[in-house]
Protein backbone atom coordinates (compact mmCIF):
# COMPACT_ATOMS: atom_id res chain seq x y z
CA UNK A 1 0.00 0.00 0.00
CA UNK A 2 2.09 3.09 -1.05
CA UNK A 3 1.82 5.85 -3.65
CA UNK A 4 4.79 6.66 -6.40
CA UNK A 5 5.65 9.21 -7.54
CA UNK A 6 6.89 9.28 -12.00
CA UNK A 7 9.33 11.12 -14.16
CA UNK A 8 6.90 13.57 -14.67
CA UNK A 9 7.89 15.44 -11.15
CA UNK A 10 9.56 18.46 -11.70
CA UNK A 11 11.36 18.52 -8.74
CA UNK A 12 9.45 21.55 -7.14
CA UNK A 13 9.83 19.97 -3.15
CA UNK A 14 5.83 20.98 -2.21
CA UNK A 15 5.28 17.43 -0.87
CA UNK A 16 8.32 16.62 0.86
CA UNK A 17 7.82 18.44 4.12
CA UNK A 18 4.11 17.73 4.08
CA UNK A 19 4.89 13.71 4.23
CA UNK A 20 3.73 12.45 7.92
CA UNK A 21 5.91 9.46 7.38
CA UNK A 22 8.93 10.87 5.73
CA UNK A 23 8.74 8.19 3.09
CA UNK A 24 9.38 10.94 0.23
CA UNK A 25 13.20 11.78 -0.59
CA UNK A 26 14.77 13.27 -3.55
CA UNK A 27 17.10 10.78 -5.88
CA UNK A 28 19.01 11.60 -8.79
CA UNK A 29 16.21 12.60 -11.22
CA UNK A 30 13.59 13.03 -9.24
CA UNK A 31 11.72 12.59 -5.81
CA UNK A 32 10.55 9.19 -4.64
CA UNK A 33 8.55 7.66 -2.35
CA UNK A 34 9.74 4.72 0.00
CA UNK A 35 6.73 2.03 -0.53
CA UNK A 36 8.02 1.13 2.90
CA UNK A 37 7.19 4.07 4.53
CA UNK A 38 4.08 5.64 2.54
CA UNK A 39 0.65 5.01 4.41
CA UNK A 40 -0.91 6.69 1.72
CA UNK A 41 -1.24 9.06 4.92
CA UNK A 42 -3.70 6.82 6.74
CA UNK A 43 -4.63 7.95 10.37
CA UNK A 44 -2.94 11.38 9.79
CA UNK A 45 -4.61 12.80 7.26
CA UNK A 46 -7.96 12.69 5.00
CA UNK A 47 -6.26 12.82 1.59
CA UNK A 48 -2.95 11.84 0.65
CA UNK A 49 -0.51 15.32 1.33
CA UNK A 50 1.78 14.86 -1.50
CA UNK A 51 -1.11 14.28 -3.87
CA UNK A 52 -2.90 17.39 -2.47
CA UNK A 53 -0.42 19.71 -3.09
CA UNK A 54 1.39 18.19 -6.78
CA UNK A 55 1.25 20.85 -9.19
CA UNK A 56 1.32 18.21 -11.76
CA UNK A 57 -1.11 15.88 -13.25
CA UNK A 58 -0.18 12.73 -13.65
CA UNK A 59 2.98 13.12 -11.63
CA UNK A 60 1.86 10.53 -8.36
CA UNK A 61 0.16 7.39 -8.79
CA UNK A 62 -2.26 5.41 -6.21
CA UNK A 63 -1.70 1.73 -4.90
CA UNK A 64 -3.51 0.80 -8.37
CA UNK A 65 -1.08 2.68 -10.71
CA UNK A 66 -3.82 5.26 -11.83
CA UNK A 67 -2.90 9.00 -11.80
CA UNK A 68 -4.53 10.42 -8.50
CA UNK A 69 -4.80 13.56 -10.28
CA UNK A 70 -5.80 13.12 -14.28
CA UNK A 71 -4.91 15.35 -16.70
CA UNK A 72 -7.15 18.27 -16.83
CA UNK A 73 -8.01 17.76 -12.95
CA UNK A 74 -5.68 20.99 -11.60
CA UNK A 75 -5.01 23.18 -14.19
CA UNK A 76 -8.53 22.96 -15.67
CA UNK A 77 -7.24 22.61 -19.69
CA UNK A 78 -9.35 20.36 -21.20
CA UNK A 79 -6.90 17.45 -21.94
CA UNK A 80 -8.36 17.17 -26.15
CA UNK A 81 -7.74 21.20 -25.90
CA UNK A 82 -4.26 20.24 -24.97
CA UNK A 83 -3.42 17.56 -27.56
CA UNK A 84 -4.70 19.67 -29.77
CA UNK A 85 -2.67 22.79 -28.95
CA UNK A 86 0.65 20.60 -28.46
CA UNK A 87 0.26 19.28 -32.24
CA UNK A 88 -0.48 23.02 -33.71
CA UNK A 89 2.70 24.05 -32.02
CA UNK A 90 5.03 20.73 -32.87
CA UNK A 91 3.28 21.38 -36.81
CA UNK A 92 5.27 24.85 -37.10
CA UNK B 1 1.35 52.46 12.41
CA UNK B 2 -0.86 53.40 9.62
CA UNK B 3 0.75 54.58 6.41
CA UNK B 4 -0.40 58.16 4.99
CA UNK B 5 -2.77 57.82 1.81
CA UNK B 6 -1.15 58.67 -1.12
CA UNK B 7 -1.63 60.74 -4.10
CA UNK B 8 -5.31 61.97 -2.57
CA UNK B 9 -6.06 64.39 -5.50
CA UNK B 10 -8.52 62.34 -8.11
CA UNK B 11 -6.80 62.01 -11.40
CA UNK B 12 -7.23 64.38 -14.30
CA UNK B 13 -6.08 63.09 -17.38
CA UNK B 14 -2.87 64.58 -18.41
CA UNK B 15 0.61 66.02 -17.49
CA UNK B 16 0.00 66.19 -13.85
CA UNK B 17 -2.44 63.41 -13.11
CA UNK B 18 -0.68 60.02 -12.25
CA UNK B 19 2.53 61.68 -10.85
CA UNK B 20 3.22 65.40 -10.35
CA UNK B 21 4.85 67.53 -12.98
CA UNK B 22 8.16 67.98 -13.53
CA UNK B 23 10.05 64.88 -12.28
CA UNK B 24 6.79 62.66 -14.17
CA UNK B 25 8.58 59.93 -14.81
CA UNK B 26 9.19 59.22 -11.17
CA UNK B 27 6.38 57.11 -9.25
CA UNK B 28 7.96 58.42 -5.61
CA UNK B 29 7.17 62.23 -6.01
CA UNK B 30 4.19 61.15 -3.80
CA UNK B 31 5.21 59.56 -1.13
CA UNK B 32 6.73 60.90 2.27
CA UNK B 33 10.11 61.44 2.93
CA UNK B 34 10.88 58.87 5.04
CA UNK B 35 9.23 56.26 2.29
CA UNK B 36 11.05 57.81 -0.07
CA UNK B 37 14.01 57.41 1.63
CA UNK B 38 13.45 53.72 2.11
CA UNK B 39 13.03 52.88 -1.34
CA UNK B 40 14.76 55.76 -3.36
CA UNK B 41 17.56 53.22 -4.31
CA UNK B 42 15.73 50.60 -4.98
CA UNK B 43 15.28 49.86 -8.80
CA UNK B 44 11.94 48.50 -8.69
CA UNK B 45 10.31 51.09 -7.32
CA UNK B 46 11.22 53.98 -9.49
CA UNK B 47 12.35 54.33 -12.90
CA UNK B 48 14.77 56.55 -12.55
CA UNK B 49 16.51 54.36 -10.11
CA UNK B 50 16.27 50.97 -12.21
CA UNK B 51 18.96 53.09 -14.63
CA UNK B 52 21.60 53.21 -11.87
CA UNK B 53 20.92 50.72 -9.19
CA UNK B 54 20.81 46.51 -9.42
CA UNK B 55 18.64 44.17 -8.21
CA UNK B 56 19.27 39.94 -7.93
CA UNK B 57 16.50 37.43 -7.44
CA UNK B 58 17.56 34.04 -5.54
CA UNK B 59 15.81 31.00 -6.58
CA UNK B 60 15.30 29.53 -3.55
CA UNK B 61 11.74 28.63 -3.19
CA UNK B 62 10.52 25.78 -5.37
CA UNK B 63 7.01 25.20 -3.96
CA UNK B 64 4.39 26.59 -4.36
CA UNK B 65 1.09 26.48 -2.16
CA UNK B 66 -1.71 27.47 -4.78
CA UNK B 67 -2.08 27.39 -8.87
CA UNK B 68 -2.19 30.13 -10.82
CA UNK B 69 -3.70 29.95 -14.34
CA UNK B 70 -1.06 32.47 -15.73
CA UNK B 71 1.47 29.44 -14.36
CA UNK B 72 3.22 26.83 -15.23
CA UNK B 73 5.60 25.19 -13.44
CA UNK B 74 7.05 22.69 -15.75
CA UNK B 75 9.34 24.97 -18.02
CA UNK B 76 12.29 26.35 -17.50
CA UNK B 77 12.81 28.03 -21.22
CA UNK B 78 16.11 29.69 -21.24
CA UNK B 79 14.76 31.99 -24.10
CA UNK B 80 11.93 33.38 -21.85
CA UNK B 81 12.31 35.96 -19.39
CA UNK B 82 9.21 36.01 -17.31
CA UNK B 83 8.46 35.47 -13.45
CA UNK B 84 8.17 31.86 -12.07
CA UNK B 85 10.96 30.93 -14.48
CA UNK B 86 14.64 29.74 -13.52
CA UNK B 87 17.70 27.90 -14.33
CA UNK B 88 19.37 26.82 -11.04
CA UNK B 89 17.72 26.18 -7.63
CA UNK B 90 19.52 27.10 -5.10
CA UNK B 91 20.45 26.26 -1.56
CA UNK B 92 20.33 29.18 1.42
CA UNK B 93 23.77 29.03 1.82
CA UNK B 94 24.37 28.84 -1.92
CA UNK B 95 21.94 31.59 -2.56
CA UNK B 96 23.87 33.62 0.37
CA UNK B 97 27.06 33.00 -1.66
CA UNK B 98 25.34 34.28 -4.58
CA UNK B 99 24.18 37.26 -2.93
CA UNK B 100 27.15 38.39 -2.18
CA UNK B 101 29.39 37.32 -5.19
CA UNK B 102 27.05 39.70 -6.84
CA UNK B 103 26.83 42.64 -4.53
CA UNK B 104 31.12 42.77 -4.94
CA UNK B 105 31.36 42.53 -8.76
CA UNK B 106 28.10 44.48 -9.29
CA UNK B 107 28.42 47.27 -6.32
CA UNK B 108 25.36 48.86 -7.41
CA UNK B 109 23.49 45.91 -6.76
CA UNK B 110 21.44 47.42 -3.49
CA UNK B 111 18.50 44.81 -2.91
CA UNK B 112 18.17 40.74 -3.17
CA UNK B 113 14.75 39.49 -3.06
CA UNK B 114 13.31 35.87 -3.57
CA UNK B 115 10.41 35.70 -5.85
CA UNK B 116 10.43 31.97 -6.46
CA UNK B 117 10.31 29.98 -8.31
CA UNK B 118 7.40 28.95 -6.17
CA UNK B 119 6.23 30.81 -3.44
CA UNK B 120 8.79 31.98 -0.86
CA UNK B 121 6.38 31.42 2.32
CA UNK B 122 5.44 28.27 1.13
CA UNK B 123 8.80 27.20 1.66
CA UNK B 124 9.80 29.70 5.11
CA UNK B 125 13.09 27.85 5.72
CA UNK B 126 14.52 28.21 2.58
CA UNK B 127 13.24 31.96 2.47
CA UNK B 128 13.70 32.56 6.17
CA UNK B 129 17.71 30.66 6.52
CA UNK B 130 18.79 33.01 3.63
CA UNK B 131 17.16 36.19 4.87
CA UNK B 132 18.85 35.37 8.27
CA UNK B 133 22.74 34.99 6.63
CA UNK B 134 22.24 38.02 4.96
CA UNK B 135 20.58 40.26 7.88
CA UNK B 136 24.25 39.32 9.90
CA UNK B 137 26.36 39.18 6.90
CA UNK B 138 25.42 41.76 4.10
CA UNK B 139 23.80 44.55 6.78
CA UNK B 140 23.97 46.88 3.30
CA UNK B 141 21.67 44.62 1.16
CA UNK B 142 17.96 45.46 1.22
CA UNK B 143 16.02 42.47 1.27
CA UNK B 144 12.50 42.04 -0.25
CA UNK B 145 10.05 39.00 -1.06
CA UNK B 146 7.38 39.04 -3.31
CA UNK B 147 4.76 36.30 -2.44
CA UNK B 148 0.91 35.02 -3.08
CA UNK B 149 -0.23 36.16 -0.18
CA UNK B 150 -1.91 32.85 1.33
CA UNK B 151 0.79 31.92 4.08
CA UNK B 152 1.62 35.41 4.92
CA UNK B 153 -0.45 35.88 7.90
CA UNK B 154 1.42 33.09 9.58
CA UNK B 155 4.74 35.03 7.91
CA UNK B 156 4.17 38.65 9.17
CA UNK B 157 6.61 38.12 12.80
CA UNK B 158 9.30 36.03 11.15
CA UNK B 159 9.92 38.94 8.32
CA UNK B 160 9.79 41.61 10.93
CA UNK B 161 12.75 40.47 12.57
CA UNK B 162 15.12 40.86 9.19
CA UNK B 163 16.28 43.54 6.90
CA UNK B 164 13.09 43.59 4.59
CA UNK B 165 11.54 46.41 4.84
CA UNK B 166 9.31 45.67 1.34
CA UNK B 167 7.20 42.76 0.83
CA UNK B 168 4.98 42.14 -2.33
CA UNK B 169 1.78 40.86 -2.37
CA UNK B 170 0.31 39.75 -5.94
CA UNK B 171 -3.33 40.67 -5.76
CA UNK B 172 -5.73 40.13 -8.77
CA UNK B 173 -8.62 40.24 -7.25
CA UNK B 174 -11.10 40.94 -3.54
CA UNK B 175 -13.63 38.89 -5.50
CA UNK B 176 -14.13 34.97 -5.33
CA UNK B 177 -15.83 34.79 -7.83
CA UNK B 178 -13.35 36.57 -10.33
CA UNK B 179 -10.47 34.75 -8.44
CA UNK B 180 -12.24 31.29 -9.25
CA UNK B 181 -11.24 32.42 -12.64
CA UNK B 182 -7.66 32.66 -11.79
CA UNK B 183 -7.02 30.80 -9.08
CA UNK B 184 -7.64 26.94 -9.78
CA UNK B 185 -6.95 25.92 -6.25
CA UNK B 186 -5.19 26.33 -3.61
CA UNK B 187 -3.54 23.94 -0.73
CA UNK B 188 -4.81 25.50 2.63
CA UNK B 189 -4.75 23.17 6.18
CA UNK B 190 -3.25 19.91 4.10
CA UNK B 191 -6.46 19.55 1.68
CA UNK B 192 -6.57 21.41 -2.01
CA UNK B 193 -9.42 23.49 -2.05
CA UNK B 194 -10.79 24.20 -5.67
CA UNK B 195 -13.05 27.14 -6.80
CA UNK B 196 -14.63 29.96 -5.17
CA UNK B 197 -13.87 28.49 -2.15
CA UNK B 198 -10.35 28.34 -2.33
CA UNK B 199 -10.09 32.11 -3.66
CA UNK B 200 -11.87 33.22 -1.12
CA UNK B 201 -9.06 32.09 1.59
CA UNK B 202 -6.57 33.20 -0.81
CA UNK B 203 -8.26 36.54 -0.71
CA UNK B 204 -9.12 36.81 3.06
CA UNK B 205 -5.16 35.88 3.67
CA UNK B 206 -4.20 38.76 1.45
CA UNK B 207 -6.46 41.01 3.18
CA UNK B 208 -5.18 39.73 6.27
CA UNK B 209 -1.31 39.71 5.59
CA UNK B 210 -1.76 43.21 3.90
CA UNK B 211 -2.92 44.61 7.43
CA UNK B 212 -0.63 42.99 9.21
CA UNK B 213 2.63 44.37 7.24
CA UNK B 214 0.96 47.67 7.66
CA UNK B 215 0.78 47.55 11.46
CA UNK B 216 3.96 46.50 11.37
CA UNK B 217 5.36 49.36 9.64
CA UNK B 218 6.64 47.58 6.63
CA UNK B 219 6.17 48.37 3.14
CA UNK B 220 3.99 46.75 0.94
CA UNK B 221 3.43 47.20 -2.93
CA UNK B 222 0.82 45.01 -4.72
CA UNK B 223 1.11 43.54 -8.16
CA UNK B 224 -1.62 42.66 -10.18
CA UNK B 225 -2.04 40.61 -13.47
CA UNK B 226 -3.97 42.18 -15.66
CA UNK B 227 -6.45 39.83 -17.63
CA UNK B 228 -8.42 41.17 -20.01
CA UNK B 229 -12.06 39.95 -19.42
CA UNK B 230 -11.10 38.49 -16.38
CA UNK B 231 -10.52 41.16 -13.59
CA UNK B 232 -9.88 44.14 -16.20
CA UNK B 233 -12.49 45.72 -14.95
CA UNK B 234 -12.26 44.51 -11.32
CA UNK B 235 -8.83 45.99 -10.87
CA UNK B 236 -9.75 49.74 -10.18
CA UNK B 237 -11.46 48.35 -7.13
CA UNK B 238 -8.46 46.30 -6.31
CA UNK B 239 -6.89 49.50 -6.44
CA UNK B 240 -9.18 51.49 -4.10
CA UNK B 241 -9.04 49.03 -1.42
CA UNK B 242 -5.40 48.30 -1.00
CA UNK B 243 -4.38 51.99 -0.92
CA UNK B 244 -6.76 52.29 1.79
CA UNK B 245 -5.09 49.50 3.39
CA UNK B 246 -1.79 51.15 3.67
CA UNK B 247 0.11 49.54 0.57
CA UNK B 248 2.13 52.41 -1.08
CA UNK B 249 2.45 50.99 -4.78
CA UNK B 250 0.41 49.42 -6.90
CA UNK B 251 2.01 47.86 -10.32
CA UNK B 252 -0.29 46.32 -12.66
CA UNK B 253 1.55 44.33 -15.32
CA UNK B 254 0.36 42.75 -18.70
CA UNK B 255 -0.91 38.79 -18.56
CA UNK B 256 1.77 36.95 -20.34
CA UNK B 257 0.20 33.96 -22.19
CA UNK B 258 1.98 31.96 -25.22
CA UNK B 259 0.90 28.49 -25.92
CA UNK B 260 3.78 27.64 -25.87
CA UNK B 261 4.03 28.37 -22.20
CA UNK B 262 1.74 25.33 -21.29
CA UNK B 263 -0.56 27.62 -18.85
CA UNK B 264 -4.09 27.76 -18.45
CA UNK B 265 -4.74 31.12 -20.46
CA UNK B 266 -1.50 30.11 -23.04
CA UNK B 267 -3.58 27.38 -24.12
CA UNK B 268 -7.07 28.18 -23.82
CA UNK B 269 -6.36 31.17 -26.05
CA UNK B 270 -6.95 34.36 -23.26
CA UNK B 271 -5.06 37.35 -24.75
CA UNK B 272 -2.86 39.37 -23.14
CA UNK B 273 -3.93 43.57 -22.67
CA UNK B 274 -2.91 45.70 -24.94
CA UNK B 275 -0.64 48.29 -24.28
CA UNK B 276 -3.28 51.14 -24.92
CA UNK B 277 -5.69 49.05 -22.43
CA UNK B 278 -3.07 48.49 -19.92
CA UNK B 279 -2.56 52.51 -19.80
CA UNK B 280 -6.35 52.82 -19.67
CA UNK B 281 -6.82 50.71 -16.77
CA UNK B 282 -3.31 52.21 -14.88
CA UNK B 283 -4.37 55.42 -15.80
CA UNK B 284 -8.11 55.05 -13.77
CA UNK B 285 -6.43 53.39 -11.18
CA UNK B 286 -3.85 56.02 -10.75
CA UNK B 287 -6.73 58.67 -9.39
CA UNK B 288 -6.66 56.31 -6.33
CA UNK B 289 -3.41 55.00 -5.89
CA UNK B 290 0.61 55.67 -6.67
CA UNK B 291 1.16 53.37 -10.11
CA UNK B 292 4.00 51.97 -11.03
CA UNK B 293 4.70 52.13 -14.68
CA UNK B 294 7.94 50.16 -15.32
CA UNK B 295 8.24 46.75 -14.39
CA UNK B 296 9.60 44.39 -16.51
CA UNK B 297 8.25 41.26 -14.82
CA UNK B 298 11.76 39.60 -14.10
CA UNK B 299 12.58 36.09 -13.49
CA UNK B 300 12.86 34.54 -10.24
CA UNK B 301 16.33 33.96 -11.13
CA UNK B 302 17.28 37.40 -12.38
CA UNK B 303 20.70 39.61 -11.91
CA UNK B 304 21.54 43.10 -12.98
CA UNK B 305 19.32 45.95 -14.01
CA UNK B 306 15.95 45.71 -14.42
CA UNK B 307 15.20 44.40 -17.92
CA UNK B 308 18.87 42.94 -18.37
CA UNK B 309 20.07 39.65 -17.23
CA UNK B 310 23.86 38.64 -16.21
CA UNK B 311 22.87 35.86 -14.62
CA UNK B 312 25.11 33.63 -16.65
CA UNK B 313 28.04 35.25 -15.11
CA UNK B 314 26.71 33.92 -11.62
CA UNK B 315 26.43 30.16 -11.94
CA UNK B 316 26.85 27.95 -8.82
CA UNK B 317 30.10 26.94 -10.57
CA UNK B 318 32.00 30.11 -11.43
CA UNK B 319 31.03 30.98 -7.64
CA UNK B 320 32.48 28.10 -6.12
CA UNK B 321 35.69 29.82 -7.23
CA UNK B 322 35.03 33.36 -6.25
CA UNK B 323 37.00 34.46 -3.29
CA UNK B 324 35.08 37.74 -1.63
CA UNK B 325 35.95 40.04 0.95
CA UNK B 326 33.08 41.43 2.08
CA UNK B 327 33.99 43.69 4.64
CA UNK B 328 36.31 45.28 1.80
CA UNK B 329 33.24 45.24 -1.01
CA UNK B 330 30.91 46.68 1.40
CA UNK B 331 33.36 49.37 1.72
CA UNK B 332 33.71 50.01 -1.95
CA UNK B 333 30.03 49.89 -2.34
CA UNK B 334 29.01 52.33 -0.01
CA UNK B 335 31.52 54.85 -1.67
CA UNK B 336 29.41 54.07 -4.99
CA UNK B 337 26.41 54.26 -4.06
CA UNK B 338 27.10 58.11 -2.52
CA UNK B 339 28.20 59.02 -5.57
CA UNK B 340 25.09 57.41 -7.50
CA UNK B 341 22.57 59.22 -5.14
CA UNK B 342 24.68 62.53 -5.45
CA UNK B 343 24.48 62.13 -9.54
CA UNK B 344 20.70 61.41 -9.11
CA UNK B 345 19.83 63.83 -7.11
CA UNK B 346 21.66 66.99 -9.58
CA UNK B 347 20.32 65.20 -12.49
CA UNK B 348 16.31 65.16 -10.83
CA UNK B 349 17.25 68.98 -9.90
CA UNK B 350 18.63 69.89 -13.69
CA UNK B 351 15.51 68.08 -15.11
CA UNK B 352 13.09 69.86 -12.85
CA UNK B 353 15.07 73.15 -13.38
CA UNK B 354 14.66 72.63 -17.25
CA UNK B 355 10.77 71.89 -17.06
CA UNK B 356 9.53 74.19 -14.85
CA UNK B 357 11.15 76.64 -17.64
CA UNK B 358 9.71 74.82 -20.93
CA UNK B 359 6.01 74.64 -18.99
CA UNK B 360 6.51 78.52 -18.11
CA UNK B 361 7.37 79.84 -20.90
CA UNK B 362 4.12 79.56 -23.68
CA UNK B 363 1.13 77.26 -22.36
CA UNK B 364 0.14 75.18 -25.35
CA UNK B 365 -3.09 74.05 -25.49
CA UNK B 366 -2.65 71.05 -27.84
CA UNK B 367 -3.78 67.59 -27.30
CA UNK B 368 -1.25 65.01 -25.72
CA UNK B 369 0.76 62.86 -27.99
CA UNK B 370 2.84 59.42 -26.91
CA UNK B 371 6.73 59.19 -28.15
CA UNK B 372 8.92 56.33 -28.06
CA UNK B 373 12.27 56.78 -26.71
CA UNK B 374 15.16 54.07 -26.99
CA UNK B 375 17.43 54.69 -24.08
CA UNK B 376 19.80 52.00 -22.48
CA UNK B 377 19.49 54.38 -19.15
CA UNK B 378 21.17 57.39 -17.45
CA UNK B 379 18.01 59.44 -18.86
CA UNK B 380 18.86 59.89 -22.56
CA UNK B 381 18.57 58.97 -25.64
CA UNK B 382 21.35 56.54 -26.82
CA UNK B 383 20.10 53.81 -28.71
CA UNK B 384 19.69 52.84 -32.28
CA UNK B 385 16.55 51.94 -33.66
CA UNK B 386 17.38 48.40 -34.68
CA UNK B 387 19.24 47.77 -31.20
CA UNK B 388 16.68 48.77 -29.11
CA UNK B 389 15.15 46.28 -26.90
CA UNK B 390 12.85 47.83 -25.68
CA UNK B 391 11.15 51.55 -25.68
CA UNK B 392 10.43 53.73 -22.65
CA UNK B 393 7.07 55.79 -23.48
CA UNK B 394 6.44 58.90 -22.84
CA UNK B 395 3.36 61.13 -23.05
CA UNK B 396 4.04 64.92 -24.03
CA UNK B 397 1.27 67.64 -23.24
CA UNK B 398 0.75 71.43 -22.35
CA UNK B 399 1.44 70.39 -18.47
CA UNK B 400 4.89 68.39 -19.34
CA UNK B 401 5.88 65.25 -19.91
CA UNK B 402 5.47 61.94 -18.17
CA UNK B 403 7.09 58.49 -18.60
CA UNK B 404 3.70 56.34 -19.24
CA UNK B 405 5.18 52.58 -19.40
CA UNK B 406 7.79 50.31 -21.40
CA UNK B 407 7.89 48.34 -24.53
CA UNK B 408 9.80 45.28 -25.01
CA UNK B 409 10.39 44.71 -28.92
CA UNK B 410 11.14 41.00 -28.37
CA UNK B 411 7.57 39.71 -26.80
CA UNK B 412 9.01 37.94 -24.02
CA UNK B 413 11.04 35.56 -26.32
CA UNK B 414 14.44 36.07 -27.53
CA UNK B 415 14.14 32.89 -29.74
CA UNK B 416 14.46 32.82 -33.74
CA UNK B 417 11.50 33.42 -35.92
CA UNK B 418 9.84 29.73 -34.97
CA UNK B 419 9.00 30.78 -31.63
CA UNK B 420 6.61 33.05 -32.93
CA UNK B 421 4.09 32.87 -36.16
CA UNK B 422 7.51 34.14 -38.28
CA UNK B 423 6.10 37.98 -37.90
CA UNK B 424 9.59 39.84 -38.73
CA UNK B 425 11.47 41.32 -35.52
CA UNK B 426 10.89 45.19 -37.30
CA UNK B 427 7.01 43.88 -37.97
CA UNK B 428 6.73 42.84 -34.26
CA UNK B 429 8.44 46.35 -33.22
CA UNK B 430 6.08 48.82 -35.00
CA UNK B 431 3.31 46.44 -33.45
CA UNK B 432 4.90 47.30 -29.94
CA UNK B 433 4.89 50.92 -30.58
CA UNK B 434 0.71 51.51 -31.35
CA UNK B 435 -0.18 54.48 -30.47
CA UNK B 436 3.02 56.45 -30.60
CA UNK B 437 2.84 59.23 -33.49
CA UNK B 438 6.95 59.70 -32.79
CA UNK B 439 9.80 57.52 -31.98
CA UNK B 440 13.16 59.07 -30.78
CA UNK B 441 16.27 57.03 -31.15
CA UNK B 442 20.02 58.03 -31.76
CA UNK B 443 20.06 56.55 -34.94
CA UNK B 444 17.75 54.83 -37.81
CA UNK B 445 18.17 52.74 -40.86
CA UNK B 446 16.70 53.52 -44.30
CA UNK B 447 14.07 50.23 -44.26
CA UNK B 448 12.86 50.51 -40.46
CA UNK B 449 12.24 54.75 -41.27
CA UNK B 450 9.97 54.21 -44.72
CA UNK B 451 8.00 50.91 -42.22
CA UNK B 452 7.63 53.31 -39.41
CA UNK B 453 6.57 56.05 -41.46
CA UNK B 454 4.07 54.17 -43.48
CA UNK B 455 2.79 52.81 -40.31
CA UNK B 456 2.23 56.59 -39.06
CA UNK B 457 5.35 57.02 -36.39
CA UNK B 458 7.91 59.27 -37.48
CA UNK B 459 11.15 58.58 -36.97
CA UNK B 460 13.25 61.09 -35.25
CA UNK B 461 17.43 60.65 -34.68
CA UNK B 462 17.91 64.70 -34.68
CA UNK B 463 18.28 64.10 -30.19
CA UNK B 464 21.00 61.72 -29.39
CA UNK B 465 22.80 61.76 -26.19
CA UNK B 466 19.71 64.67 -25.59
CA UNK B 467 17.76 64.35 -21.92
CA UNK B 468 14.74 62.77 -22.43
CA UNK B 469 12.35 64.77 -21.08
CA UNK B 470 14.15 67.73 -23.12
CA UNK B 471 14.12 65.92 -25.95
CA UNK B 472 10.00 64.86 -25.98
CA UNK B 473 9.08 68.54 -25.38
CA UNK B 474 11.44 70.26 -28.22
CA UNK B 475 9.62 67.49 -30.21
CA UNK B 476 6.20 67.91 -29.29
CA UNK B 477 6.41 71.98 -29.83
CA UNK B 478 7.78 71.39 -33.02
CA UNK B 479 4.82 69.17 -33.81
CA UNK B 480 2.41 72.10 -32.17
CA UNK B 481 4.16 74.64 -34.28
CA UNK B 482 3.98 72.58 -37.55
CA UNK B 483 -0.39 72.33 -36.89
CA UNK B 484 0.20 68.74 -36.40
CA UNK B 485 -1.82 69.13 -32.88
CA UNK B 486 -5.48 69.50 -33.02
CA UNK B 487 -5.95 72.56 -30.42
CA UNK B 488 -8.06 70.90 -27.15
CA UNK B 489 -11.38 72.90 -27.09
CA UNK B 490 -11.27 74.18 -23.23
CA UNK B 491 -14.59 72.20 -22.35
CA UNK B 492 -12.79 69.40 -23.42
CA UNK B 493 -9.74 69.97 -21.57
CA UNK B 494 -11.16 70.38 -18.41
CA UNK B 495 -13.46 66.84 -18.45
CA UNK B 496 -10.48 65.11 -20.15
Amino acid sequence: MALKIINTCVNCYACEPLCPSQAIYKAEAHFLINPRKCTECEGDFEEAQCASICPIEGAILDKFGLAINPPGSLTGIPPERMAEVMAELQAH
Amino acid sequence: MELPVLNDQPASKGGCSASSCGTTDDQLDHLTDEIRAKVQNHPCYSEDAHHYFARMHVAVAPACNIQCHYCNRKYDCANESRPGVVSELLTPDQAVKKTMAVAANIPQMTVLGIAGPGDPLANPEQTFETFRQLSQDAPDIKLCVSTNGLALPASVEELSKHNIDHVTITINCVDPEVGAKIYPWIFWENRRIKGIEGAKILIEQQQKGLEMLVAKGILVKVNSVMIPGVNDKHLAEVSRIVKSKGAFLHNVMPLIAEAEHGTFYGVMGQRGPTPDELMELQDSCSGDMNMMRHCRQCRADAVGMLGEDRGDEFTMDKIEDMEIDYQAAMEKRKVIHQAIEAEMNSKREAKSATLAKQVAEEKLTTRPVLMAVATSGQGVINVHFGHAKEFLIYEASPEGVRFISHRKTDLYCGGDETCGDGESVLQQTIRALAGCETVLCSKIGYEPWEMLEQAGIMPNGEHAMEPIEEAVMAVYKEMAKAGKLDEIKPEQRATA
